[in-house]
């Protein structure tokens, strides 16, 4: 006889058996108690299976070697713990095939019903696919499509469908009473199931008709509640008497097993047929016992949570837990709508079915369903093989160090450095209505760009709200090149095309965001290195220009993010590591290095500068930035003007402030008190290097606007940014 | 794995109705993006007329000429139905990848073989790209 694991100790099977047969037949309980259904619709026979927890060992069939192990009588079985995944690397998917099909219909279940309705729809000459837990094709959700979610043994299977046919027939109904977590109670099916398989059930009584093939009384009565020693029946107690017994056999009724064709809503092409779309009785109200036995409800529990307010089917669910376990209602559904229609007196519906119907595992519900994706830029090997440690930012992965921040940071202060800025938005604008779109975008002026020049720009909505920033460059009377934050410029692209459209200009827009890099090189001898390597009259302030750079085309603009002259030398992608190696190679005696956003975090905030997203919030308007100076009312009109005319004479409530403390910077998030109160936190923070001590961005809501405010139990005086050089003159150098 | 390689070619923004009136050379591979938006592969010079057009040399891309067998691969990672008619150019996820597909009317490509489809996605996405179909 073959033999499977079961909490350590062989138990053999006969070839047919379920796992859950095969403990039965070993004279043990899979789950320690409770009513077998030996049908898939019940919790108590879910086992840890080959180390996957909540297996409906009934559906499981025996094979030798299988390890199964018992849920613990009380609580969930225990997590397995794996090593802490390296989160600077993509997550790898589970190896897990996922099919795609296509049918005209889809039929879930192969009884009678399930054959009825293949043969119609085969007879009017559609492709029927039918799918059946039984030849393991066991179907966990409808999606919208439909989409129908298969699980088999090989692979996870999505088939699209035109029409889908839920025949899964009808759940019989276990018992609600004192006792019903003995071992020794079965439904009728699983009654004849163990009959068949040659397990000796005992002395047997029946509740209700004894089912075909099964000699043993059938009791009167009401049942009142089953009686036992050791967890064991020994007796079931009716309105007619107690008889002793080993085995009570239920047969209390059906319910729809509907789950999924609820699940699909009324909009998709789904319908039950035969006992799945049939309208059962409910089953009387039961005056006590577990009615959930998945998370061990019971009808005391369910009354606590209707005297506490939760008078409705989805809340008395929410609140008590009952129909959110392994079976998701397939026991005590319609216990609870019997449960809600007596205190209230209405019948319900079934509460709302969700994917999935059965328990997956986590790699089967992820399979080919990958994370997001993480850009690289072309510097991507470079900034590894100088030893960056990367991060996700933006939605691309970025250097965050390389290995020394406060090197890289002095690198930018005294000599000169250079950022991987390709992950900028990057649009290219032109067209005969292209001003009229700046302008109306923009809250600054446009028009009053020269060729050749750039202007840093606020982009707000509709509400005045920040929503990105970047710089605009003019490059002809027509033509314009915006850049964008990395992270908003995907929505930045949307953005700018919407507006378009809507206000129907002529204007065409090229997204040059991954087709172009962008190197940022920043320090006081910035227009040294970049003269070295062929730019001999690097642009001026905010100036930009199309120049060769070592041999590169590039539109090279300067302006500054971290307080020193900069310069972004935008370029085709496909030459962005040679010309980064050039600059590297020309730099070694300046004393060159990379810098990461960690350095370059520290640098903009000395500066004052803002990050959208970090700094800012999702209401953040330019007065509470303190940005007014980006903003020209003058204007006749862009977006957000009249939002901001608005709410510009409203008091002006929470603000973001520049701040500064002795010694080392608070952690980013610290909470920001004014006389014991909480007034705001801390948005960015950075122990300046070159000053000495901490600089921070944080936000205030408290009137007046305090002087000094307490940070991680600190004094730290308020003080307007920028932090270094306040005057701008090293940008401008 | 696939080999994804950099597709150099020329990006033109325009108006549909230039775009679709353009004499494009022979030999290239002419990829509408959109309905504004196409990109050149191949063929020696480009001329499309306009004021405002935007004519740009493009190298953001890369990609790859699938067999038969390399597109059934691919395809069973795509989860919107390939279209029938062929030549066909589509456009949307490939496991979870923003990527691009030029069927091809008939078995080519610029070596001979036997080659139906260009996989096509921005170079950025490439080795995530690789990595899912591997």
């Amino acid at each position: 006889m073959s033999k499977i694991v079961v909490d350590g100790k062989p138990v053999g099977f006969e070839p047919g058996d379920s796992v859950a047969m095969a403990v039965l037949r070993a004279g043990e309980h899979p789950h320690h108690g409770g009513t077998l259904c030996l049908a898939g619709d019940c919790p108590n026979c879910v086992c840890e299976v080959d180390g996957i927890a909540f297996v409906r060992t009934c559906q499981t069939p025996a094979r030798p070697g299988l390890v199964v192990r018992r849920h613990p009588e009380v609580g969930a079985p225990p997590l397995r713990v794996i090593a802490q995944p390296d989160v600077t690397k993509t997550p790898k998917q589970a190896d897990i095939v996922v099919r795609r099909i296509e049918a005209d219909v889809v039929v879930i279940g192969a009884g009678d019903s399930g054959t009825v309705a293949a043969g119609e729809a085969t007879d009017a000459g559609r492709t029927v696919l039918t799918l059946d837990a039984g030849d393991g094709n066991e179907v966990v959700a409808i999606y919208g499509g439909p989409t129908v979610i298969v699980r088999r043994p090989d692979a996870m299977v999505h088939v699209h469908a035109h029409e889908v046919v839920v025949a899964t027939g009808a759940a019989e109904l276990h018992p609600v009473c004192p006792g019903n977590d003995l071992i020794g109670l079965v439904t009728a099916h699983a009654a004849q199931q163990m009959v068949a398989a040659g397990i000796d059930l005992g002395v047997t009584v029946a509740i209700g008709e004894a089912p075909p093939g099964i000699s043993c009384p059938s009791l009167a009565g009401s049942l009142i509640r089953f009686e036992g020693d050791a967890g064991r029946l020994t007796a079931v107690v009716t309105t007619g008497g107690t008889t002793p017994c080993d085995t009570v056999i239920l047969n209390l009724g059906h319910a729809p097993r509907d789950m999924l064709s609820r699940m699909s809503g009324e909009q998709l092409p789904v319908r039950a047929v035969g006992p799945a779309a049939e309208k059962f009785a409910l089953p009387p109200c039961p005056a006590e016992g577990v009615v959930c036995p998945c998370s061990k409800v019971t009808m005391e529990d369910l009354q606590g949570v209707w005297d506490r307010g939760f008078n409705e089917l989805e809340l008395v669910k929410r609140a008590s837990l009952c129909g959110t376990g392994t079976c998701q209602g397939g026991v005590c559904g319609p216990y609870l709508r019997s449960f809600v229609a007596d205190r209230s007196g209405a019948v319900p519906e079934p509460f709302t079915a969700r994917p999935a119907s059965r328990q997956i595992t986590l790699a089967e519900a992820s399979a080919d369903v990958h994370t997001d994706v993480f850009r690289r830029s072309p510097l991507h090997d470079e900034h590894l093989a100088l030893g960056a440690q990367l991060d996700r930012f933006g939605g691309w992965w970025r250097p965050w160090n390389y290995g020394d921040t406060i090197a890289e940071y002095w690198a930018v202060r005294e000599a000169v450095s250079l950022g991987d800025v390709s992950t900028l938005g990057k649009l290219l604008v032109s067209g005969p209505d292209v001003v009229e779109l700046l302008e109306r975008l923009y809250p600054t002026t446009i028009d009053d760009i020269k060729v050749g020049r750039s202007r840093y720009v606020l982009l707000l909505n509709e509400r005045g709200h920040l929503i990105d920033d970047g710089m605009v460059c003019r490059e002809t009377e027509t033509k314009f090149v915006l850049t964008f934050t990395s992270g908003g410029a995907a929505n930045a692209e949307m953005w700018v095309r919407d507006w378009i459209e809507t206000w129907g200009l002529d204007v065409l827009v090229l997204d040059q965001t991954m087709s172009l890099a962008a190197i940022n090189v920043t320090g006081p001898l910035a227009s040294t290195l970049l003269q070295r390597v062929g730019l001999a009259e690097p642009p001026k302030f905010l100036q930009h220009v199309h120049a060769d750079v070592a041999g590169v085309p590039s539109h090279v603009m300067r302006l500054s993010f971290t307080g020193e002259a900069s310069f972004e030398l935008h370029h085709a992608a496909d030459r962005s590591v040679e010309l980064w190696r050039a600059l590297m190679a020309a730099g070694q005696d300046l004393g060159i290095k990379p810098h990461g956003l960690q350095a370059l975090f520290g640098l903009r905030l000395e500066k004052g500068h803002v990050i959208v997203g970090m700094d800012s919030e999702m209401d953040s308007t330019p007065r509470r930035l303190n940005m007014d100076w980006a903003v020209k009312m003058g204007k006749p009109d862009f977006l957000g003007k009249s939002a901001l005319a608005r709410t510009n004479e409203l008091p002006n409530e929470r603000r973001l402030f520049g701040f500064t403390i002795d010694g080392a910077a608070p952690m980013e998030g610290s909470p920001i008190y004014v006389d014991d109160a909480v007034a705001g936190h801390v948005a960015s923070s950075w122990t300046s290097p070159l000053l000495g001590h901490g600089v921070m961005l944080g936000w205030i809501k408290h009137q007046p606007w305090p002087d000094t405010v307490t940070i991680d139990g600190r004094t730290a005086t308020v003080a307007e940014p920028p932090f270094y050089d306040p005057e701008g003159r090293r940008a401008r150098a | 794995m696939l080999a994804l390689e950099t597709m150099r070619g020329t990006r033109i923004v325009a108006s549909p109705s230039t775009l679709d009136s353009a004499m494009w050379p022979a030999g290239a591979i002419v990829l509408r993006f959109a309905p504004d938006d196409v990109f050149v592969v191949g063929g020696e010079s480009i001329s499309v007329s306009g004021d405002s057009v935007i004519v740009a040399a493009e190298a953001g891309y890369s990609g790859a000429w699938l067999t038969a067998d390399e597109l059934a691969h691919v395809a069973a990672h795509i989860d919107w139905p390939l279209p029938t008619e062929r030549p066909a150019f589509a456009q949307g996820f490939v496991a979870s990848v923003p990527a691009k597909l030029y069927l091809t009317g008939a078995a080519t490509s610029s070596d001979g073989g036997d080659r139906v489809a260009l996989l096509l996605t921005n170079t950025p996405y490439v080795h995530e790209l690789q990595e899912r179909l591997s």
